[in-house]
């Protein structure tokens, strides 16, 4: 029911991983992925600490190179792009990253304006407005635009991060574990605000989570990453009346509580 | 980009119409923002259309929303036609966020007369923390005379040897080459007098008592004095201080008291090391240029260079020493928060303790003539 609201009849991969394979040194993180992610689809990245989501996401992202295979974003080669392709392709991704990477330096309201002076030759002005709808889009007020990172608390870092990602409304969303260390009022709160933005802008998003809500509530599709291969690859419901020993080991401790959610 | 000027973001004025097409998306407005800016609004009632407008995203609807917004300051009234659905859920999702030009928080920009105030306060408020940054330390020191287990020796050994031993090369190169270069510049006139064999009083003196001390102290404000308020500065900002704090363990204790104590320790025996370097590089030279041989300017050096002027180089290095760590350490304390603030606070600290140095140097010199010493 969720994915036929978003997913488009025409059933184009915005991300298309073949055959990826990806190693640090002698350490295999990944080995022969395939993966496809749809226009508008929200997938979740799931698996145990160290199975290599973040890279995954870093892969998708560009900012990692595969050590082979072949990974399109949107219609193009990764491995084979030239700088300025690179440079322009860019700006059509947002990433959130799993601590926020927030400059340190620069107040909110200056943090989210970063992306917008580089890539639009607006005025400061302009881009001061728009900053702060992106801050008001994502619940905080324009006087908070004023905090330094360091002022703001986790959950504002969060939101302030996202509100940067989603600067230039980006076509592809990426999510590093967006609501851990967050309180489950705030987790809850930052699940409605991707849910939010998702029927607003219609992203598509790609997001790594531990977080059992999260998955029942944002994910369209969820992936299980283990043992450098891709263990499962569904839907939420799919996932937890699966068979496959894997996926059960995975499930089973939320096993319980993700019985209780569907209703949601 | 072929098609850009076919995609940039328009808008035209047609008696009360005012068609918009194009791309509405931030990165085609530059040109539109530009022309809402100079644009004359017809009166009375308008009619906006948007049905040539093939793409928007939030930053287009802004623009759109804030249009809307001054017609409706001037109490002109709107029709809307041709918004697609998703512009219209856009516009819909702008406007509920209430924001409004207006309600950009502005920087206050401050006067003169409130800079001068807020810096003096600043400089004064620096001055008193430094000062009972200083006491602190002397306070915990002179507690740990009488408890010297309380030491920490293993810390203190380490940096010993990261602002000592390592900085031997780098010290003794640089002292050798001033000695080369004083023995030939000096050399150079005293030839002329023929009295070639005084470069070794030259070479020892300003070696020993001024340059020695001086050159190792800026070498060492720079190598380690930096280093202390990186490393501290950047503990403040992860919040390593505090774990610190919290297990019980005194910042002051563990990360100052070590270096300042190496540091003291340290200077002096670099600064033997630099007066040797130094009357060396003098003597290579002496031998080259001005045909003094080694021995002969040894006996001149032993002459020209007393115990006194030696022992007042090296009596100035623990001053420097102290200056140069307690600096170092407590623009280390003051970093709040961002990487940048360290980078400031690194620069601050090393151009300070080198201008403090250099000051603290002349006034030894005006009171070492004043006591004839
Ligand atoms: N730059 C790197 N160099 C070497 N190993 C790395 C690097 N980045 C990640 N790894 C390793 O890759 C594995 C996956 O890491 P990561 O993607 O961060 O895991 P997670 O699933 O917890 O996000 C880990 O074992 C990690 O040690
Ligand atoms: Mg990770």
């Amino acid at each position: 029911m969720k994915s036929s609201e978003t997913t488009p009849a025409r059933r184009e991969p915005v991300i298309d991983v073949r055959e990826m394979t990806l190693r640090f040194g002698s350490k295999v993180v990944h080995e022969n992925l395939n993966l496809s992610i749809f226009r508008g689809e929200t997938v979740a990245i799931v698996g145990a600490s160290g199975s290599g989501k973040s890279t995954l996401l870093r892969v998708m992202a560009k900012l990692q190179l595969p050590s082979t295979g072949i990974v399109r974003v949107l219609g193009e080669d990764v491995t084979k792009m030239g700088r300025a392709q690179l440079q322009k392709m860019r700006r059509r991704l947002g990433v959130l990253f799993q601590n926020g990477a927030l400059f340190g330096g620069m107040s909110a309201m200056e943090n989210i304006a970063v992306p917008l002076h580089e890539h639009t030759g607006l005025s400061t002005r302009l881009i001061n407005e728009i900053a702060c709808v992106k801050l008001a889009l994502v619940g905080l007020s324009p006087t908070d635009g004023l905090l330094y990172p360091n002022q703001l608390s986790g959950g504002m870092n969060k939101r302030v991060a996202l509100a940067r990602a989603i600067a230039l409304d980006p076509e592809l969303l990426f999510l590093d574990e967006p609501t851990s260390g967050l309180d489950p009022m705030n987790a809850a709160a930052f699940d409605e605000l991707i849910l939010k933005l998702k029927s607003a802008l219609r992203p598509t998003i790609v997001i790594v989570t531990h977080d059992m809500d999260s998955l029942w509530r944002v994910a369209d599709r969820v992936v299980l990453l283990g043992d450098t291969h891709l263990l499962a690859d569904g839907t939420m419901e799919e996932l937890v009346r699966s068979q496959d020993p894997a996926v059960v080991q995975f499930f089973q401790n939320s096993r319980m509580h993700a019985k209780a959610q569907p209703s949601l | 980009m072929k098609n850009d000027k076919r995609h940039l973001a328009t808008l035209q004025i047609e008696g009360s119409l005012l068609r918009c097409s194009g791309s509405w998306t931030v990165s085609q407005m530059s040109r539109l923002e530009l022309w809402l800016k100079q644009m004359l609004l017809p009166e009375g009632r308008l009619r906006i259309d948007l049905s040539e407008v093939r793409q928007m995203d939030t930053g287009g609807a802004w623009v759109l929303q804030r249009l809307l917004l001054t017609l409706e300051r001037r109490q002109q009234a709107v029709d809307i036609r041709g918004l697609s659905a998703e512009a219209s859920d856009l516009l819909e999702l702008v406007r509920s966020t209430a924001i409004t030009p207006e309600s950009v928080p502005r920087l206050r920009h401050s006067g003169v007369i409130e800079d001068l105030g807020r810096g003096s306060l600043e400089s004064a408020r620096y001055s008193l923390g430094l000062l009972a940054f200083v006491g602190e330390i002397a306070g915990i020191w002179l507690g740990q005379l009488f408890h010297p287990a309380r030491i920490r020796w293993r810390e203190m050994v380490h940096e010993l040897g990261e602002a000592g031993y390592k900085a031997l090369g780098i010290v003794g190169l640089l002292s050798f080459l001033l000695g080369v270069v004083i023995a030939y510049q000096g050399g150079m006139q005293l030839r002329q007098y023929a009295a070639s064999l005084f470069v070794a009083d030259l070479v020892g003196l300003s070696m020993v008592r001024e340059l020695a001390p001086l050159i190792t102290a800026i070498i060492v404000a720079g190598r380690s004095g930096s280093a202390y308020t990186a490393q501290i500065g950047t503990m403040q900002v992860t919040e390593e201080v505090d774990a610190l704090r919290s297990m019980g363990i005194a910042p002051m204790e563990l990360l100052v008291l070590p270096k300042l104590l190496a540091l003291i320790i340290a200077l002096p025996l670099l600064t033997v090391f630099a007066d040797i370097m130094g009357v060396l590089g003098g003597m290579v030279m002496a031998s080259v240029q001005l045909d003094v041989g080694f021995s002969a300017y040894i006996d001149r050096l032993s002459t020209a260079v007393n115990v006194n002027s030696y022992l007042v180089g090296i009596g100035k290095a623990p001053v420097f020493a102290a200056i140069i760590a307690l600096l170092g350490c407590y623009q280390g304390f003051q970093v709040v928060g961002s990487a940048e603030s360290v980078g400031r606070r690194t620069t601050l600290s090393v151009v300070q303790s080198i201008m403090a140095v250099i000051v603290i140097d002349a006034a030894f010199s005006v009171a070492f003539s004043y006591f004839g010493i």
